[in-house]
């Protein structure tokens, strides 16, 4: 059984602005000692998702109005107030982009980490220290009987955020989620805590979800990664079949929009034209097609299922063998993956047939507003 | 772009060079005392850059935080007055110019900066904006200037009709798209962008990498481009300069740069880029460095790396790194290093580039 399942989760957040659609129908499952990256753009749900595990939403806005969140066979939407304030933290710890806003600046990163311990644990102020001191030199942080008494603020970036993972693994959770955790930081400062985390993680065989826009941090990092689009996963592959057989026009989309260190010269980068969708809009259809050079007419009204690349296969959702799944009506081909654009003669992308039209332009929306047009020779 | 032909001697004069920056220096006062200031000290942001950029070239300049990349970017363009050095533009001497002289060589060098969402005036409509600079510097009729701002929309990518609307009516690539049009307004020589894509997602930001690259085909511009993402700084610029605290630590190609690092700092950070393969990732060898950048208030002495340099340790901890500060010398043709030891660096299986090995530069 998965340490964690999720569901046909469905988060929705109620603003001024109207209703959001922030994640629309996710399910995947995640074992024992694995690390799963969900990638994906701002707004994609990547982060509302692990919000909404942990039951942590902002109030009163977010709301789960579907689904259910199994952790270790209990659904966590359903339990206690009280036993999801056990939980978090003791089983499942959570590391987020910027440590000064997670640190309580007003305190001593000694009183913060005793704290933490001493919430779950029965053990007196002078063994929480000392197990603080120790955790702060795992982490790497030069006389951790010192800088115990420091404040967050005395910390540098990188500090603070090796301090966050301290904290989090404080309990030897059994899950950790770690959104964006070294977005903030410089690149040879994410080195350091990348391999930190790789290191203490497999160690303990903590399972992970890494929660990034980078494809490059997850690539050296995970085993398998949901590509997800406007609160949807698209894709979903272990890590060397996602990279070496991307299927999914958007995932196609993203690996040549970013540049490669190690490219040739010349190099041309493919962008994805267009914006992503409103999302206060419910969707229709699939939610990448107004940018999709491989559009059919029927992806403007239908929602493709994740079902598995190759039809009928019995899906395997975890581990090494995890089943490469997709959601979409026509995806690229291996040519056409590599190339970055559709490559069959006299194919043009569908453009929105009259219905979606109608009713975009009933909802007082531009019709034309972030369509992209794709000429016959592919993207310009 | 991007042919990295093999780089005359930078500085040579006459070849084409159209900016030129020699010892460059910019120190930030720190004071104390609030009703008498007294000056404490200096935060040496720029600590002696020299380097030359020639026309239609894009030269990237690259580092961390701190490093002081943006700071020469604003001390060329005069947003700073440098505390020394001399900033050589097409052969009229910047640092000293005021006034109006300063204000007629500013039209022909614009800025693009990093944050859309902070360098554009929310309450001025697209279209103003990107018009202001041809009524500051008095270029054209009013109905030209109309016309000109529906030019440029169009060569950047944006409707012309939607110059009356506001800049929060636009998405984050589409506002980047209007600070390039109005540095595009004046027709400069040279752009200086600041991290013009660091705020935008990842989708987006090859839209503004090939924007720019058009751009420069087009028009023939030259670009200093800042930024801390090595994988784009690699991919837009034919040479790239490597800073580290105030310094350039190294100045190559960037094919060059990329195939035979020579600096310790430009190999850990080479190494550092995370790669979007796992193949590559499986077998790359990192350099991880120790410990955090130290204050450009109190940086080291001599080499300002050598507090963090992996090599210095394997040499034994030469005297020379901590007392020296090590000039910037051309090592092979257009290729700069500012290191002691850089003939004991090559050999070091940390210099082998971090592709080595694969078969070709193909994408999967």
């Amino acid at each position: 059984m998965a340490l964690l399942s999720v569901s046909d989760l469905i988060v929705r957040f109620r603003t001024h602005d109207g209703l959001i659609h922030a994640v629309n129908g996710v399910s995947f499952d995640l074992d024992e000692g694995e690390t799963l990256g969900l990638v994906g753009e701002s707004g994609c749900g990547k982060s509302v998702t692990n919000l909404a595990v942990l039951r942590l939403l902002p109030q009163p806005a977010g709301r789960i109005e579907g689904g259910a969140v199994y952790f270790e066979g209990a659904d966590l939407t359903q339990v206690s107030e009280s036993s999801m304030r056990e939980l978090r933290g003791r089983d499942i710890a959570m590391i987020f982009q910027d440590p000064m806003t997670s640190l309580n600046p007003v305190l001593t990163i000694e009183e913060q980490m005793v704290e933490t311990i001493r919430a779950h644990r029965e053990v007196s102020k002078a063994a929480a220290r000392t197990r603080a001191i120790e955790l702060l030199e795992m982490v790497g942080i030069p006389k951790p009987e010192t800088r115990l008494r420091a404040f967050p603020h005395q910390f540098s970036g990188g500090m603070r955020q090796r301090v966050m993972i301290a904290m989090a693994l404080a309990l030897e959770p059994k899950l950790l989620i770690a959104d964006e955790p070294t977005t903030a930081l410089d690149v040879t400062i994410q080195a350091q805590v990348l391999d930190l985390l790789r290191k203490l993680t497999a160690e303990r065989s903590t399972s992970v979800i890494l929660i990034t826009h980078d494809l490059g941090v997850v690539a050296g990092m995970t085993q398998r990664i949901n590509v997800m689009y406007a609160g949807f996963i698209v894709e979903t592959a272990t890590t060397p079949d996602l990279f070496a057989r991307p299927r999914h026009p958007y995932t196609v989309g993203l690996l040549h929009s970013i540049p490669r260190l190690d490219a040739g010269d010349d190099e041309p980068l493919i962008p994805i034209e267009g914006v992503p969708p409103d999302l206060r809009r419910a969707p229709v259809g699939c939610p990448f097609a107004p940018r999709c050079a491989w559009r059919i007419e029927r992806c403007w009204t239908e929602m493709p299922p994740l079902e598995p690349l190759i039809a009928g296969e019995r899906v395997t959702t975890t581990g090494p063998a995890a089943t490469h799944q997709l959601a979409c009506w026509n995806y690229a081909t291996a040519v056409e993956a590599s190339t970055g654009q559709p490559l069959r003669d006299g194919f043009v992308a569908a453009p929105p047939p009259a219905t979606v039209i109608e009713a975009l332009a009933a909802a007082g929306v531009d019709p034309g507003a972030g369509l992209v047009e794709f000429g016959q020779e592919g993207r310009s | 772009m991007s042919e990295s032909t093999p780089a005359t001697p930078t500085g040579a004069p006459g070849d084409g060079v159209l900016l030129e920056v020699r010892d460059l220096a910019m120190y930030f006062p720190i004071t104390q005392g609030l009703i008498i200031s007294r000056h404490t000290g200096d935060v040496r942001a720029v600590d002696g850059v020299s380097f030359a950029l020639r026309r239609g070239e894009t030269l990237g300049l690259v580092g961390e935080s701190g490093c002081g990349k943006s700071t020469t970017g604003r001390a060329i363009i005069r947003l700073y007055r440098p505390t020394a050095g001399t900033v050589t533009f097409d052969g009229t001497e910047l640092t000293t110019l005021e006034g109006e002289p300063l204000r007629r060589m500013r039209r022909r060098m614009q800025m693009i900066f990093q944050d859309p969402y902070a360098s554009l005036n929310p309450r001025m409509t697209v279209g103003g904006i990107v018009k202001e600079p041809l009524e500051v510097h008095a270029i054209g009729s009013p109905r030209d200037r109309e016309e000109r701002v529906r030019e440029l929309f169009s060569i950047v990518g944006l409707d012309p009709d939607y110059g009356d609307r506001y800049p929060h009516e636009f998405s984050g690539g589409q506002r980047q798209r209007v600070g390039v049009a109005r540095a595009l307004a004046v027709n400069p020589d040279l752009i200086i962008a600041d991290e013009p894509i660091s705020a935008l997602d990842v989708s987006i930001q090859a839209q503004i990498v090939n924007l720019l690259e058009r751009l420069q085909d087009q028009f023939g511009l030259t670009y200093l481009f800042i930024a801390h993402d090595l994988s784009v700084v690699r991919h837009i610029s034919d040479r790239i300069a490597v800073m580290y605290l105030g310094r350039i630590v190294e100045l190559a190609g960037s094919r060059e740069l990329h195939d035979r690092p020579l600096h310790p700092y430009s190999i850990a950070l080479l190494s550092a880029v995370p790669i979007p393969d796992p193949a590559v990732e499986a077998r790359r060898r990192r350099v991880i460095l120790t410990g955090d950048v130290p204050s450009p208030a109190a940086p080291p002495t001599g080499c300002h790396f050598h507090t963090r340099c992996w090599l210095r340790e394997r040499l034994g901890n030469p005297p020379e790194c901590e007392n020296v500060a090590p000039a910037l010398v051309e090592v092979s043709p257009g290729h700069e290093v500012a290191c002691h030891f850089v003939a004991q660096v090559e050999g070091t299986p940390e210099a082998q580039p971090p592709d080595d090995g694969r078969p070709g530069h193909q994408k999967a």
